[in-house]
């Protein structure tokens, strides 16, 4: 019996922004990623309060994997941290701070949202030009030729998760092998198009954090120590690999909808067992020597292989497979039919190897474009975050052979960039707006609003202190927050956010969040002394970029929400 | 779904309170003498008797988010080394203070991070010092004490007592064995609340004060009439010999100098001494193991037919046995496999005795409807019968019938199964003379598919002539069987085979209650022991790395208290922030909280030994050799100088302490380090935390006293 209810009318919501409701849970999400934000960021133990697991991180991925919002607005804008982390890895909760930012300045400013946000595009234009001219000051062309930036690079993405507890001579380990593991995953002879091969990151929890390595090759986990009793095998010559993505196990689990009706005495199993033995014949007659399947291989089909000095590696994983096909050269075979001798492949070599408690076969390609990094960590809650903090560093490696730069880190291109967009908007005004019809006043009103969320983004770095800018480059200085208020600079400060600049080269400093006198950002980079310098934070170019618009387009979009229409069926 | 989350207040750090009173419930674990503790249930009324920190947190709740990061902290300390859990627990509930502390007095997270962090990284350099080097200890395992077969000699366990064993004290050890037996009957009687009573007073006999001097006066009497003294440390050459001293009054750096001349008497290549050293007060648990070493040593030799071969401890083929309710007498070790099987195939087992047996070794159940891991069983299939022959006999009867033939075809009369077994085919099987045995764990199978080379399957099916292993023997493992049976009617059976590199531990003890812990026990020190002799390295312990770290701490927290701004010793990567300067004003304050968790460390397990009668008294010691060591200006000497007095003071029990001649005291390096490391870090990572998110159905959950402070997204 069907039941028919009448459907409830839809909830329409004006002007959501104004909502105070809204604004609440607005600064409450802001609160969590802008507590989570840089080095000293503060953790958040992510559990469903009865008992699971718990996770500490300050991570963005991870947060928004677990973080369940209610509102269309919030929606919106975890909706696009969301793609924008899937797509670049990095500037995660860059992209959620700013866009809270942008928004919360506006909030006081009477000018219609249109304005706004036109407004806010052509700032959003004046950055993204800037920072992809040449003539930009906060950003390095990577050099190649040396892996000094690459790997200051790894080691500020390393450096700003704290949750991955490293000290910093595990933190230079551990960037060294990502460096080390991502350039095993670029092939030798390179043509037109180079095609990156894969890092793969190999779990072994509980071991030390300086127990990590990388291997070139694949590492497949295995408790089968009958099977490496067989290594090495004597062969000269590369090793024939057939891969199955199709289970061997013997059952035959696509017996579709309905009953099966057999006869007494006719046995299933062992005629798909004497299919699965013909299968093995055929292999063993090709002169296989190492068989991988993704599922699972039936014991007598293993013992029939074994038998006949074919190595048999089964429940590989989906995950393993795509890297695998690519590395041996061999097609997933996806049926126990006959087997086309063109989807066999190679490996050179196929060895033991263990790592403390765990046993691996080791595969050695032909060409090396695949690399495992074994990650070691002290306890789940740590390795997890070191895993995603290596994802996020190989992924970002990539992106940067794809844009040759690095953005100077540690807060030093958002104020750069902040005092960069101050001066342009007082100066030429003229060349920003163009044919517009916004005056220059309101120009000014929204250039404020969105430098000053540009510097709270940059401010946001500091949870213990306070931040000052210099005025020759616009960089970012922090200090104690309890600082008496006549000082010298120069003995209080060391370095810049970035460490490209020193206290002792005759700046003046104030304040952030003082008034503002806009000043001409100077270009002072030579490549060479940016190069020189060893301990650089510096941030990814692509990344850095991508977010930034994300979060203008984001606080645009937000901004002009006019109604929200809920569906309450 | 809804989202809380819960803000923790600055201040007074809600997590960092927490995992300090989780720490405090271990701290009786701490030392060489443990106080047990019962955990009574009081819904169901069971209860369990604990004396390590893996049961009590097994036992406690902890479904606190900092409560599950402490028990995963030990869970993994603990798989991972086996042993160092008591100083994970410790150091947790040391630094979690400490670092409030340091909060409440207003430094800044980064920098007590970054100060703790470095602090124990600066130590755990300095303690190199102390690292003994453990050489050449299979050259003088002399063959007198070779166990062959069944002979194997019992070592006694007695659980509570444990200063060496030894003629003068047997008159005492009866006596506590009387106590011990009585509580049994309490034990036993359901009535946990009482005999926990009990057992906590049979638990402080040691620490008892009086008993103590008894024990005392016993051993130094002993000790002044040498000639019927007779030491369990009879096999070292450093203790019995006149040069015992010169090690002591060599000071500092001979330690880094392996292989030269005098660095032999310096190192450590005895085992027996390292056995004894890394006891801990264990002597009868760390005797089995010395034993099983022994044993693989001298099947390893037989082997390769030479004894200078490499020889590694393999721990993962050691197996123990429990036996409860069995007298303590049978404690051993024995080469083999020792497993329990129902006395109903006592007849069987006579009939297999003293002839070699074909194996068959079967990886899954030996059941009917098994099917390996992976085979999805369709369900939608019907059998259906074409004419009316049916068949008598059941499925299963078919099946077990058709094993059986298998198994008479390849004259297989032993079959071991790592999964379950049909207990129809395991009647079938015994009617036929062959034994059938499950529940075998995989490194066992493993071993005697090496040694009788058998290849293991997954059904039986799949055996064919290559399969079956050759020249098993089954015996009893007692020579009157029936003696020693379990509460559950089981036996213990014996499987040997030529060369196998077997070990099982038989582990027996008259209170039930208190199996668990003997286990525990021989697993911490087979762990000790395996990864000294991996590590090739120990520590000299005792308390004596704890407290090189403590001087260590306090030196460097002076050093940076005069030079004030420009201690900037420590290159960080923050170099740019403020950091760097605050640091400097920071770090003595931060550096003096770090080297209270050591004090409190050895102050409290000097307590725990009972020498002082306070925890203020042992570390007013502490404080005064502190003091020493830091003003002789080389704190790692100064320990190596007074090894003998500090190990009788601090580093030891305390039973011993008017004996000249103190059996060193050894530690395990890297599980040591990274129980400090471990403690630390999980202190770090709740310090860092600012709140926390509970996702799912928290929302209604959460009781109307909790939600305050809580905010909802």
């Amino acid at each position: 019996m069907s039941r028919l209810e009448a459907k409830k009318p839809s909830v329409c919501e004006s002007k959501p922004l104004t909502s105070e409701r809204v604004r609440a849970t607005l600064s409450v999400l802001k609160g969590i990623v802008t507590s989570c934000y840089g080095p000293s960021g503060r953790l958040k133990q992510l559990h469903n309060g009865a008992g699971g697991h718990v996770c500490t991180t300050s991570q963005s991925s991870a947060l928004l994997h677990s973080l369940s919002v209610t509102h269309p607005v919030l929606k919106i804008l975890t909706a696009s941290m969301q793609n924008h982390v899937s797509c670049f890895s990095d500037c995660g909760l860059f992209v959620a701070i700013l866009c809270c930012n942008l928004i919360e300045n506006v909030q006081g400013i009477d000018l219609a949202p249109t304005t706004i946000i036109e407004l806010n595009k052509l700032l959003l234009s004046l950055c993204t030009d800037y920072l992809k001219s040449e003539a930009c000051a906060c950003r390095i062309p990577v050099d190649f030729s040396s892996t000094q930036i690459l790997l200051c690079l790894v080691q500020s993405i390393l450096t700003s998760k704290p949750a991955c507890m490293l000290t910093r001579k595990e933190v230079d380990h551990i960037s060294a092998l990502v460096l080390r593991a991502f350039l095993l995953t670029i092939p030798e002879k390179a043509g037109d198009h180079i095609i990156l091969g894969k890092s793969i990151i190999v779990p072994l929890k509980g071991q030390r954090v300086i127990d990590s390595t990388v291997l070139p090759g694949m590492l497949i986990e295995t408790s089968e120590v009958q099977l490496i009793r067989m290594l090495p095998i004597k062969k000269s010559g590369a090793l024939k690999v057939a891969l199955f993505c199709v289970s061997l196990s013997g059952d035959f689990s696509d017996t579709g909808e309905g009953t099966l009706a057999v006869s007494y005495g006719v046995s299933l199993e062992n005629a798909v067992l004497d299919q699965l033995v013909n299968l093995g014949r055929q292999l063993v007659r090709d002169h296989i020597d190492l068989v991988m399947c993704q599922k699972v291989i039936h014991p007598s089909l293993k013992q029939f292989l074994s038998s006949h000095q074919v190595i048999a590696i089964d429940r590989i994983g989906v995950t393993l497979m795509e890297p695998l096909s690519k590395m041996t050269g061999a097609q997933p075979i996806g049926s126990l039919g006959s087997v086309s001798p063109r989807s066999y492949g190679s490996v050179k070599d196929l060895r033991s190897a263990e790592f403390g408690s765990k046993r691996f076969f080791h595969l050695i390609p032909n060409e090396v474009t695949v690399s495992s990094l074994l990650l070691c960590n002290r306890n789940d809650t740590a390795w997890d975050e070191l895993k995603l903090t290596c994802q996020t560093a190989l992924h970002v490696l990539q992106l940067t052979i794809k844009e040759p730069f690095v953005f100077l880190g540690g807060g030093c291109t958002e104020t750069h960039l902040a005092a960069y967009v101050r001066h342009k908007t007082l100066n030429e005004p003229g060349s920003i707006l163009k044919h517009d019809g916004c005056t220059q006043t309101e120009l000014q009103l929204i250039a404020e609003a969105f430098c000053s969320a540009l510097e709270s983004l940059a401010g946001s770095l500091e949870h213990d202190g306070e931040i000052l800018t210099d005025r020759k480059y616009g960089h970012f200085w922090s200090v104690q927050s309890d600082s008496p208020a006549v000082v010298n600079w120069p003995d209080l400060l060391s370095r810049c956010g970035c460490g490209l600049h020193s206290s002792q080269e005759e700046l003046s400093w104030s304040f952030l969040r003082s008034t503002h006198h806009p000043f001409v950002p100077q270009n002072c980079l030579p490549c060479e002394a940016a190069n020189s310098a060893s301990d650089l934070t510096v941030d990814c170019f692509t990344a850095k970029l991508s977010g930034l618009q994300v979060a203008v387009e984001t606080a645009n979009l937000i901004l002009d929400l006019a109604y929200v229409i809920e569906d309450t069926n | 779904m809804v989202m809380a989350c819960k803000v923790i207040n600055k201040r007074r750090h809600v997590g960092l309170q927490q995992l300090s009173s989780f720490a405090k419930t271990g701290r009786t674990f701490l030392g060489p003498v443990k106080s047990s503790k019962f955990i009574i249930d009081e819904e169901s009324h069971e209860s369990v008797l604990i004396s390590s920190p893996v049961r009590l947190l097994e036992s406690l709740d902890l479904t606190s988010a900092v409560g599950q990061l402490l028990n995963e902290a030990v869970q993994a300390q603990n798989s991972t080394y086996g042993t160092g859990t008591n100083t994970l627990l410790f150091f947790v509930g040391a630094w979690s203070s400490a670092a409030e502390e340091c909060l409440h007095l207003g430094v800044p997270i980064p920098v007590i991070v970054s100060v703790m962090s470095e602090g124990l990284s600066s130590c755990n350099e300095e303690v190199v010092s102390l690292q003994v080097p453990v050489h050449n200890l299979f050259d003088h395992v002399d063959n007198t004490n070779t166990f062959s077969g069944l002979e194997t000699p019992s070592v006694n366990l007695y659980p509570f007592l444990q200063i060496p064993s030894d003629t003068g004290l047997i008159q005492k050890e009866h006596e506590l064995k009387d106590v011990s037996q009585t509580m049994t009957i309490y034990s036993l009687s359901g009535r946990p609340v009482k005999s926990c009573k009990l057992f906590r007073s049979q638990a402080k006999v040691e620490a008892d004060k009086n008993v103590l001097q008894t024990l005392q006066t016993l051993i130094n009497s002993r000790h002044a009439n040498t000639s019927c003294r007779k030491s369990v440390l009879i096999h070292s050459r450093h203790f019995n010999s006149t040069d015992n001293n010169q090690w002591i009054s060599n000071p500092g750096g001979f330690l880094e100098q392996p292989g030269a001349a005098t660095s032999k008497t310096h190192s450590c290549n005895d085992l027996v001494e390292l056995a004894v050293g890394l006891s801990h007060g264990d002597h009868s648990s760390m005797k089995l193991v010395e034993a099983a070493v022994r044993l693989q040593y001298q099947n390893t030799c037989m082997q390769q037919g030479n004894g200078t071969t490499a020889f590694t401890f393999d721990v993962s083929r050691i197996f123990t046995c429990c036996l409860p309710g069995v007298p303590e007498t049978y404690t051993c070790v024995c080469p083999g496999y020792i497993t329990l099987v129902s006395i109903s195939s006592t007849t069987l087992i006579k009939e297999l005795k003293d002839q070699p047996v074909r194996v068959v070794l079967v990886q899954g159940d030996l059941t009917e409807n098994y099917c390996h891991l992976g085979f999805n069983k369709s369900t939608n299939i019907k059998t259906v019968l074409e004419s009316m022959k049916v068949n008598q006999d059941s499925a299963e009867e078919l099946w077990a019938n058709h094993v059986l033939q298998i198994l008479i075809q390849f004259n297989v009369h032993l079959v071991l199964v790592q999964g379950n077994v049909s207990e129809h085919l395991n009647e079938k099987c015994m009617y036929s003379k062959r034994l059938v045995i499950g529940s075998v764990n995989g490194s066992v199978m493993q071993a005697f598919a090496e040694a009788t080379g058998a290849i293991q399957v997954a059904y039986i099916t799949q055996v064919n002539e290559d399969c079956v292993g050759n020249g098993v023997y089954v015996t009893f493992w007692k020579s009157i069987p029936l003696d020693i049976v379990d509460k559950k009617n089981r036996m213990a059976i014996l499987l040997k085979t030529e060369g196998i590199n077997l070990v099982t531990a038989v582990l027996t003890g008259p209170v039930t209650a208190q199996m668990q812990t003997k286990e525990d026990r021989f697993w911490t020190c087979a762990y000790r022991l395996y990864y000294a002799l991996k590590e090739q390295k120990v520590f000299l312990g005792g308390g004596a790395v704890e407290f090189l770290c403590l001087s260590h701490l306090r030196i460097i927290e002076e050093k940076s208290l005069k030079k004030g701004n420009h201690a900037c010793s420590w290159r960080l990567r923050h170099s740019s922030s403020w950091l760097a300067s605050s640091l400097a004003l920071y770090r003595p304050t931060v550096l003096k909280r770090l080297a209270n968790g050591w004090h409190r460390y050895l102050s409290t397990l000097m307590y725990n030994t009972a020498s002082y009668s306070s925890e203020f008294e042992a570390g007013t010691f502490v404080q005064q050799h502190l003091q020493k060591a830091i003003d002789s200006g080389s704190p790692s000497s100064y320990i190596l100088n007074e090894y003998s007095e500090l190990n009788s003071g601090v580093f030891n029990s305390g039973i011993s302490s008017k004996l000249e001649q103190i059996p060193r005291v050894y530690d395990t390096v890297t599980p040591k380090i990274e129980a400090w490391r471990r403690a630390l870090d999980l202190v770090l990572l709740v310090l860092q935390t600012d709140s926390e998110i509970v996702t799912g159905h928290g929302h209604t959950q959460l009781g109307s006293q909790e939600s305050e402070g809580i905010l909802f997204l």
